[in-house]
C-alpha cells in the first residue's frame, strides 16, 4: 500500500501520523494485504456471514425511563465543559 | 516488586483476592484500558463480574496492566511484555486475575508462568463494564494457579446479566470436572507448524486419553479472519475516543478536525493506530466484500467445522506457540476458540511450557475434567 | 422547454417512547442540557445496547399504517463517522434488514389522488444537539437527544411537485400522530425531512443530476427550498452557467437559498457493518397482529365515525380529524358535553378563531377540556350567553381560569328579566331618535346598531333572544 492510500484511511479514522509511523504502517498493511489475499481461496459460495456466535432468544427492554447517573458524574470526565454542556471548537462558520 | 504488574493496588488477603485487568470497571475508580486515551477516565459504572465477586466475598487486590485496549498487537516486541494479570497471579499477590484475552497473549503466557488460563464460552460471562475491544469476541477469562480456584471463580461470575443480552439465559452455573475418558483431537496440520517441544507435550498429554489425529480446517486463514474482524470492531469501538467527552485531549489544536486528529494521534499507541487504519480499510466500500464480508462467512465455516469436530471429540488440543515467533501468525492458535466463542483452557506443563484445550460451547466441564486428569 | 421535477423524500420521525433506543435514559423533550444522559449515550465504553421493545413496536406500527411489509428478522448495523453530536463515533441504524419495506400512502392534491410508494422504514438513533451562538469560537454539545429512537421513512422518487410533497408530509403526520407513533412536531425537530431532487425535460425518462437538500424544518421551508432548487437546476440546464453535481445541500432560511455542504474529505464512506452487540430480533405473526389490533383510531376511521355515527358535516369532520390534537380535544370535551354538534361548533368556530388570534397552530393548542365542556354547558343551559362564553373560553385558553367561579365572581350570568330588558330597550330607542327614524324609513340595518347598544348597556350579559323579541316588538309599536 502506498503512502497516499494510507493517508486516505488515516483521515477516515481521524489520525494524522508522523512520517515514520506512516512508513511503518504502510509496511505492515502491505504485509497484511498480501496475507488477506489468501481468503479468496476459501469457497464461501452460499455461506451466510456469522455476526455473533450466540443465537439465543432474548427479551427486549421495557420502555421505562431510569436515571442511571447524575449529570455531574457524566460531565466530570470531560476535558472541557460549560454550563452543563460539553465544549468543542466551533463546528460551523 | 509486584507493583510493576499493577496500575493500582489495594490491601487484600492473597488467598481471597482477585485482580482485574485495567479494562474492567470499578465504580469511581480509574479505568485506563492501558491507553493514554483514558489516562484520567473515572468509571461511572461497575462491571457485573466485579459486583458478583464482591458479593461472593472476594476482595479486590488491584488493577493490572494490559496491552492497550487488550488488542491483538503485532508490532515488534509487544508480545514479550508480561501480562499484568499473569504476573500478579504468578507473584502470588492474588488467587485469580480477570482479563479479556482477545489477542491470545494470556493464553500463551499463563502456562509459561506455571498458570492456567480459563477462557469461558462467549455468552457465559457478562461483558457489562468491560471496555470493549472486539465485541463479537470479547470474553472475560480467569488466570489462576489452581484450576479448582479458577472454575470456582468462573462459577461466581458466569450467568445471565440483563445488561448484556449476549449472555445465555441460564442464571448461574456450577462447574464440576466431568469424569471418564476423553476423546482428544490432535490437529496434525497445526502441529506441523509447532516446535518440537510443543509437539512432544501434546502427544504426551493427549496420550493419556483417547487421542486421534485430525485436521483443523481453515487454520491457514485463521490469522487473517481474526485480524480483519478484530481491526474493524476495534476501530469502531475506539472511535468514541476523540477528546470531546472524556479521556485524553490534545493540548493545542486549531479547529474541530485538528482536535480529533491530534488527540487520536497522540493518544493511541502504534498497534491501535495500525488496527484503526486496517479497520477502515477492511470496512471501506472497496474492500468490504473481499475482506470483511468474506471473513464473516469464513467464520461461519469455521464454526460449522467446530461442530463437526466436537461431534467426534471432547476437546481439540493445540500448542500455545508456533515455531515462527511472528505474532501475526501466532494469532491463529487462539483464533479457534475466540472466533467460535468456544471455551478453552491453557494448561501449564513442564517448565514454562504448556498446551491449550478447546471444547464445544458450554462444555467447560469437559475441559475441567481433562485438567483433573480424567478417570 | 418544459421540465419535470422528480423528488424522493427521507422523513425522520422521532418515536414516542419514554426512554431512549438503547439505554434507559428519558427521551423527554426539553430537559436541561445533558440531563437525560448516561454513560452509554455519552459515548463512554462499558455499557451494551439494550434495544427498547416499544421502539420496535412503534416501528411496526409505522409500517402497518403505511401498508408496508414487516420484516420478520430485523438486524442493526453500525454507520461510522466523526461529528461532535455523535457520541460513539458511530450511529446504530438498519442497513441490511430494515423493519418495514414496500409500502405506500395515498395523497390528495388539487390534481386528484395519487399513490406514493415507500421503499423502506428503518429504525435508528438520533444524534445530540449542537448549540453555536452561546460562546464565541465554541460549539456546545448536548446529548439529551442522542440515541432517542427515530424511524426514517424512505419514499420512492414519486413526487412531481412541492404540493405533492406537502400533501404527503401532512398525510404522514396524520397517520403517525393518530397511531401514536410520534408527535411529528417539525418545530421541535421530531419530524424532519430531506428532499432528493432532480429535474428532467418533460417526457424524458432519463433522470437528471440529483441533489439532496437537508435541514428542512417547516413545510414553508420545504416548499421554498424545492422551488429554489428546481429553479437552480432548470437555470443550470438552460444556460449552462453552472454545472450540476450530485451533492448534499443545506437550506439557508434567511437567504432563501440552498448551499453546498463542503465536501468532508471522508464523508462518503460510512464503513457500515453488522452490529454484533444486537442479536437479530424475530418479529412473530402474533406480535404483529397484537399491534395491529391495538392500533388507535386513525384519522379516516374517525372521520367515518364523526360523519356516520355522530352526524357531523363533512367540513366539520375533516377539520376535526385534520389534527390529532384537535381530534383529542373533541373526544375529551365530548366526555363532559355529550353533544357532538355543539362541541364541533365551539371547536371550529370559537376555539379555532382564538387559536388564530393567539397565532398558534392546531397542534399546539393546549386547553383543559373539562373547563371547555363547562363553558359549553353554561351556554347551553343559558347560565351565560354565547358572547360571554367565548370571552370566558379565551381566558381559560390564556390563563386557565376556572369558568364557573369566574362567571360568578364577575356577575356574568345572563340577564333574561324581561321587565329590566324592556326598560333598557326603551332607553336605547329614546336616546337614538335619528336611528329610529331611519328604521321607520325602511332601514333594517339599524337593528344591529340597537342590539349593540343594548348589549353594551348590559355589559354583554343580556339574553340575545329576549332582547331581540323585545326590541322588535317595541320598534313595531313605534311604526
Ligand atoms: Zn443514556
Amino acid at each position: 500500500m502506498d503512502m497516499q492510500t494510507v493517508s486516505k484511511y488515516e483521515a477516515m479514522v481521524k489520525l494524522d501520523l508522523p512520517e515514520s509511523e506512516r512508513i511503518w504502517i504502510a509496511e505492515k498493511v502491505s504485509m497484511l494485504e498480501d496475507s488477506f489475499s489468501k481468503l479468496s481461496k476459501v469457497d464461501t459460495e452460499g455461506v451466510e456471514p456469522l455476526i455473533s456466535v450466540v443465537t439465543h432468544d432474548y427479551s427486549l427492554r421495557e420502555d421505562i425511563p431510569v436515571k442511571l447517573v447524575s449529570r455531574d458524574e457524566i460531565l466530570s470526565n470531560s476535558p472541557e465543559q460549560f454550563d452543563g454542556y460539553f465544549l468543542v471548537p466551533k463546528t460551523i462558520e | 516488586m509486584d507493583r510493576e504488574f499493577f496500575v493500582s493496588k489495594h490491601d487484600a488477603k492473597a488467598e481471597n483476592a482477585f485482580a482485574l485487568d485495567d479494562n474492567i470497571m470499578v465504580r469511581g475508580g480509574l479505568t485506563t484500558a492501558g491507553s493514554k486515551m483514558l489516562h484520567n477516565f473515572i468509571s461511572p459504572l461497575q462491571a457485573t463480574v466485579v459486583d458478583r465477586l464482591l458479593a461472593a466475598g472476594m476482595e479486590l487486590a488491584g488493577k493490572t496492566k494490559l496491552d492497550e485496549f487488550a488488542v491483538p498487537g503485532i508490532s515488534e516486541g509487544t508480545c514479550d511484555i508480561l501480562s499484568g494479570a499473569v504476573g500478579a497471579v504468578a507473584e502470588g499477590v492474588c488467587k485469580v486475575a480477570l482479563c479479556n484475552d482477545v489477542s491470545g497473549k494470556v493464553r500463551r503466557q499463563a502456562p509459561q508462568n506455571g498458570l492456567y488460563y480459563i477462557h469461558p464460552t462467549y455468552g457465559s460471562v457478562s461483558r457489562f463494564g468491560l471496555i470493549p475491544a472486539v465485541s463479537s469476541m470479547d470474553q472475560i477469562g480467569i488466570v489462576c494457579k489452581n484450576i479448582d480456584d479458577g472454575f470456582d471463580t468462573l462459577g461466581m461470575i458466569a450467568g445471565h446479566d440483563e445488561n448484556d443480552i449476549t449472555t445465555f439465559p441460564e442464571k448461574s452455573y456450577a462447574y464440576a470436572p466431568k469424569e471418564g475418558k476423553f476423546r482428544i483431537g490432535i490437529p496434525s496440520n497445526v502441529l506441523e507448524e509447532a516446535d518440537e517441544k510443543s509437539k512432544e507435550l501434546i502427544y504426551d498429554f493427549a496420550g493419556k486419553h483417547d487421542a486421534e489425529e485430525t485436521e483443523l480446517k481453515y487454520f491457514e486463514v485463521f490469522s487473517q479472519v481474526m485480524y480483519i474482524l478484530s481491526s474493524a470492531e476495534i476501530g469502531n469501538n475506539t472511535s468514541r475516543y476523540d477528546g470531546v467527552k472524556f479521556g485524553y485531549r490534545a493540548d493545542k489544536f486549531t479547529g474541530l478536525n485538528n482536535l480529533y486528529t491530534k488527540t487520536r494521534t497522540e493518544g493511541f499507541g502504534p498497534d491501535m493506530k495500525l488496527l484503526s487504519v486496517v479497520g477502515a480499510y477492511v470496512l471501506s466500500k472497496d474492500n468490504y466484500e473481499a475482506c470483511y464480508l468474506k471473513s464473516m462467512k469464513i467464520r461461519r465455516l469455521i464454526r460449522e467445522h467446530a461442530n463437526e469436530l466436537f461431534s467426534r471429540f471432547d476437546a481439540i488440543i493445540l500448542p500455545i506457540k508456533l515455531k515462527d515467533p511472528d505474532p501475526y501468525k501466532n494469532l491463529a492458535l487462539y483464533a479457534f476458540a475466540t472466533l467460535c466463542g468456544l471455551p478453552s483452557v491453557s494448561v501449564p506443563l513442564g517448565r514454562n511450557e504448556g498446551i491449550q484445550l478447546v471444547a464445544q460451547a458450554k462444555n467447560e466441564n469437559s475441559l475441567f475434567g481433562i485438567c483433573k486428569g480424567g478417570r | 422547454m418544459d421540465y419535470e421535477i422528480v423528488m424522493g423524500l427521507e422523513v425522520h420521525v422521532e418515536l414516542a417512547t419514554k426512554s431512549k433506543l438503547f439505554c434507559s435514559c428519558s427521551a423527554e423533550f426539553g430537559a436541561e442540557a445533558n440531563e437525560n444522559v448516561c454513560p452509554a449515550c455519552a459515548g463512554m465504553p462499558g455499557m451494551l445496547p439494550l434495544l427498547n421493545k416499544k421502539a420496535v413496536e412503534l416501528g411496526i406500527r409505522a409500517g402497518l399504517v403505511t401498508n408496508c411489509e414487516i420484516t420478520r428478522t430485523i438486524t442493526f448495523d453500525k454507520k461510522n463517522y466523526f461529528y461532535p453530536d455523535l457520541p460513539t463515533g458511530y450511529q446504530i441504524t438498519q442497513l441490511y434488514a430494515p423493519i418495514c419495506r414496500n409500502g405506500h400512502v395515498e395523497i390528495e392534491t388539487e390534481a386528484g389522488k395519487k399513490r406514493i410508494r415507500i421503499k423502506q422504514i428503518h429504525i435508528e438513533e438520533d444524534a445530540g444537539k449542537l448549540v453555536h451562538d452561546y460562546l464565541p469560537g465554541s460549539s456546545l454539545v448536548d446529548f439529551n437527544r442522542a440515541s432517542v429512537p427515530l424511524v426514517e421513512i424512505v419514499s420512492q422518487p414519486d413526487f412531481r411537485s412541492a404540493e405533492e410533497v406537502v400533501a404527503y408530509l401532512e398525510k404522514l403526520r396524520s397517520l403517525l400522530t393518530f397511531a401514536d407513533v410520534s408527535d411529528c412536531r417539525m418545530q421541535e425537530g421530531s419530524m424532519r425531512c430531506d428532499v432528493n431532487i432532480s429535474v428532467r425535460k418533460a417526457g424524458s425518462d432519463k433522470l437528471g443530476v440529483r441533489t439532496e437538500i437537508k435541514n428542512l424544518n417547516s413545510l414553508k421551508a420545504i416548499v421554498r427550498a424545492i422551488e429554489y432548487e428546481a429553479e437552480r437546476h432548470i437555470t443550470a440546464l438552460e444556460t449552462g452557467c453552472e454545472e450540476l453535481v450530485q451533492e448534499t445541500r443545506r437550506w439557508d432560511e434567511n437567504k432563501g437559498e440552498t448551499y453546498s455542504m463542503r465536501d468532508k474529505e471522508d464523508a462518503t464512506d460510512y464503513r457500515y457493518f453488522p452490529n454484533p452487540e444486537i442479536l437479530p430480533v424475530h418479529i412473530s405473526d402474533e406480535w404483529i397482529s397484537e399491534i395491529r389490533n391495538s392500533l388507535p383510531e386513525l384519522a379516516h376511521e374517525k372521520y367515518e365515525r364523526l360523519t356516520q355515527s355522530l352526524g357531523l358535516s363533512d367540513y366539520d369532520s375533516r377539520l376535526i380529524t385534520s389534527s390529532r390534537n384537535i381530534s383529542d380535544i373533541f373526544d375529551r370535551t365530548m366526555e363532559y358535553v355529550n353533544n357532538p354538534k355543539e362541541v364541533a361548533n365551539w371547536i371550529i368556530g370559537d376555539l379555532a378563531s382564538i387559536t388564530k388570534e393567539e397565532n398558534k397552530a392546531y397542534d399546539e393548542i393546549v386547553i383543559d377540556c373539562e373547563k371547555f365542556g363547562k363553558i359549553i354547558k353554561m351556554v347551553e343551559s343559558k347560565v351565560i350567553n354565547r358572547t360571554i362564553g367565548k370571552k370566558v373560553l379565551q381566558l381559560v385558553f390564556r390563563d386557565d381560569i376556572d369558568p364557573e367561579s369566574y362567571v360568578r365572581d364577575n356577575k356574568l350570568g345572563m340577564i333574561s328579566d324581561s321587565g329590566y330588558l324592556e326598560n333598557i330597550v326603551k332607553e336605547v330607542l329614546s336616546e337614538n331618535e335619528k336611528s329610529v327614524s331611519e328604521f321607520k324609513a325602511g332601514n333594517q340595518k339599524v337593528i344591529g346598531f340597537f342590539m349593540g347598544q343594548i348589549m353594551r348597556k348590559t355589559q354583554g350579559k343580556a339574553d340575545p333572544a329576549s332582547v331581540n323579541s323585545i326590541l322588535m316588538r317595541e320598534l313595531n309599536n313605534l311604526r
